[in-house]
């Protein structure tokens, strides 16, 4: 079962950007957010969802699968990091096949940039910068156990279903308690791909 | 310092951490569940990998030792002094073809390395773009412009390590090899022979400039290597990027690696030009044992990047001829342009290798993929909870 990590709930997301900011601060890209605050239906909903990298388990880290140098590392507690440096050369495979839409890229500087769990924070036991602003708690950092005490009935999700995969990943999402281990839509309601229509 | 390793996969073995990812999980260097998953996404058996990459290794590094033989005379020019180099080179090109073959047998890469050279021997840059290719090679391995865009002092530094070991190289690798012979008949001063392969190229007076920047050579290139790899080690203890999740066997040592051959290097011109030699003997071996270990080292940890580093030019060759017949392709739903046709097609077929089963979802752009997955999880999953 899960360690500590991040449970997102987009239901208590405000959308003030407090996480965006915070995560500016972060040692492993500093002045610069990984962070995306997406406001998923502007206009007509004030509806927002912050993303932070889901840190995939299986299949393992799809966006360092595909990486053609080798340049994106798993640590051995799950931690998916961003781009060495020295290896990168740019190509934004990470960026167009991660499902979750994460890694960041500077093309002129050909480096991938990606949140890293602030690698720097939660090797020692700390929260992520976001996790520690958030003012809802829809960004919340610890075990499920403690989630739960401060949540009576909570129920969280780690698995996705993308086309015909589903991804486990380290970063859960708050579901309602009937919904317990429903996998998460993955998105993409697609009318078509290549002319084909896709809808079941 | 760590001590040489001894079999090929021992630096990153001993790494607390693992790098994943389907090329990891092909030579058997991964722990815990990522290997089977990446191997069994890479879709290949990690032994025949690996035989095959022995083999790559061997075939090279008899070559080399042909290249030797031959190249030094039936070894008449081979200074036996220089034995432990010309080993340590064999290593090395045992350890880059092998580190090689694994790395390109992934999917990522191999379909890098054919888009790479397809393009270049494409109709489109024949046509269209045939002086992309010396461009690049001179912006992205020369000059490293990319480099700069990150920092200016990261891009200096970097540019004086790189130079200066291209210098060094390229003075002791014909060396140790014994394709490089000076000799004169008159012992020092005018007359001085420089050849290759037994062949003369130049001749040259040993007193004069040129004579002095022959025979100072690495001199000059540990110049320029130390204060390079010193900023970059004030960097990793200084600079708290830097600092997160560095790991001492793949950051630190091969800069200190890099400073200790050059500084032990100078040291020995200083001895030999100012103290008649003393301690010439403890620093020769201190110079030969830190310049094998990096040699050795150079396949297995960080400077592997100089192997991989041309796979940029291979990608920008790529997406740049793309580019020249207007395939650009946009996201499905906001019509942002993604990347060119090709690339977003060549990416599919990556994620089809790996059993990736969404690799459709490539097809839109990284916020449409997180504003489309935030809808449906308030429309479907929250939808009580509006
Ligand atoms: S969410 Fe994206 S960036 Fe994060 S591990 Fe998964 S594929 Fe990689
Ligand atoms: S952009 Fe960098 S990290 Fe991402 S896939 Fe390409 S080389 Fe790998």
């Amino acid at each position: 079962m899960m360690g500590r990590t991040i449970f997102i709930d987009p239901g208590r997301c405000i959308g003030c950007q407090a996480c965006v900011s915070a995560c500016r601060e972060c040692d492993s890209h500093r002045g610069k957010s990984m962070i995306h605050l997406d406001y998923t239906d502007e206009g007509s909903s004030v509806a927002s969802l912050p993303t932070v990298c889901m840190h995939c388990e299986d299949p393992v880290a799809p966006c360092a699968e595909v990486c053609p140098a080798d340049a994106i590392l798993v640590t051995a507690d799950g931690v998916v990091q961003q781009a060495d440096t020295t290896r990168c050369i740019g190509c934004a495979n990470c960026v167009n096949a991660c499902p979750f839409g994460v890694p960041k890229i500077d093309l002129q500087a050909k480096l991938q940039m990606k949140c890293n769990l602030c690698y720097d924070r939660t090797a020692y036991g700390l929260a992520p910068m976001c996790a520690t602003v958030c003012p809802t708690g829809a960004l919340f950092y610890g075990t499920l156990e403690e989630l739960q005490a401060e949540r009576p009935g909570v129920q969280v999700a780690d698995t996705f279903v993308f086309g015909e995969s589903e991804v486990r990943t380290g970063v859960a999402m708050v579901v309602p308690a009937d919904r317990v281990q429903w996998p998460v839509p993955g998105g993409l309601p697609v009318v078509e791909i290549n002319g084909k229509d896709v809808r079941r | 310092m760590t001590e040489p390793p001894e079999e090929p996969a021992a630096p990153e073995q001993s790494d607390p951490v693992t790098r994943t990812g389907a090329p990891a999980g092909t030579d058997g260097r991964n722990q815990g569940p990522a290997s089977a998953v990446a191997a069994k996404a890479a879709g290949i058996v990690p032994r025949s990998v690996n035989a095959r990459a022995a083999l790559a290794g061997v075939v090279v590094s008899v070559l080399l030792i042909l290249a030797i033989v031959l190249g030094s005379r039936l070894l008449h020019n081979f200074d036996s002094a220089l034995l432990p180099y010309a080993v340590a080179t064999v290593f090395l090109a045992f350890g880059v073809a092998y580190r090689y073959t694994v790395w390109i047998s992934a999917p990522g890469a191999r379909r890098l390395l054919t888009r790479g050279w397809g393009s270049l021997f494409s109709a489109e840059n024949f046509r269209k773009a045939p002086t992309a290719l010396p461009k690049m090679i001179a912006t992205y391995l020369g000059f490293q412009k990319f480099l700069g865009a990150r920092s200016h002092a990261r891009w200096a530094a970097h540019q004086l390590i790189f130079w200066g070991c291209i210098l060094a190289s390229l003075i002791t690798f014909p060396l140790t090899w014994g394709w490089f012979t000076f000799t004169s008949g008159s012992g020092s001063g005018p007359g001085y022979e420089m050849r290759i392969w037994g062949f003369k190229i130049l001749g040259f007076d040993s007193l004069n400039i040129l004579g002095w920047l022959m025979f100072h050579g690495l001199d000059i290139a540990a110049v320029m290597v130390i204060p390079g790899a010193a900023y970059f080690l004030w960097r990793r203890m200084k600079d708290r990027g830097a600092i997160t999740g560095q790991r001492f066997a793949y950051d630190m040592v091969p800069l200190l690696a890099l400073i200790v051959i050059s500084v032990t290097g100078l040291l020995l011109t200083f001895s030999s030009l100012f103290l008649h030699g003393g301690g010439y003997q403890f620093l020769a071996i201190l110079h030969m044992v830190s310049v094998v270990f990096t040699l050795i080292y150079i396949p297995f940890g960080k400077f592997f990047h100089i192997v991989q580093r041309p796979a940029a030019v291979g990608m920008q060759l790529f997406k740049y001829t793309g580019r020249q017949d207007d395939q650009v392709f946009a996201c499905r739903r906001c019509e942002e342009p993604i990347d060119t046709g090709p690339y977003v097609e060549n990416l599919r077929g990556t994620m089809r290798d790996l059993d990736l089963g969404f690799d459709a979802w490539a097809e839109y752009c990284p916020r449409c993929k997180r504003v489309l997955r935030g809808s449906a999880y308030l429309s479907q999953v929250k939808k009580g909870f509006k």
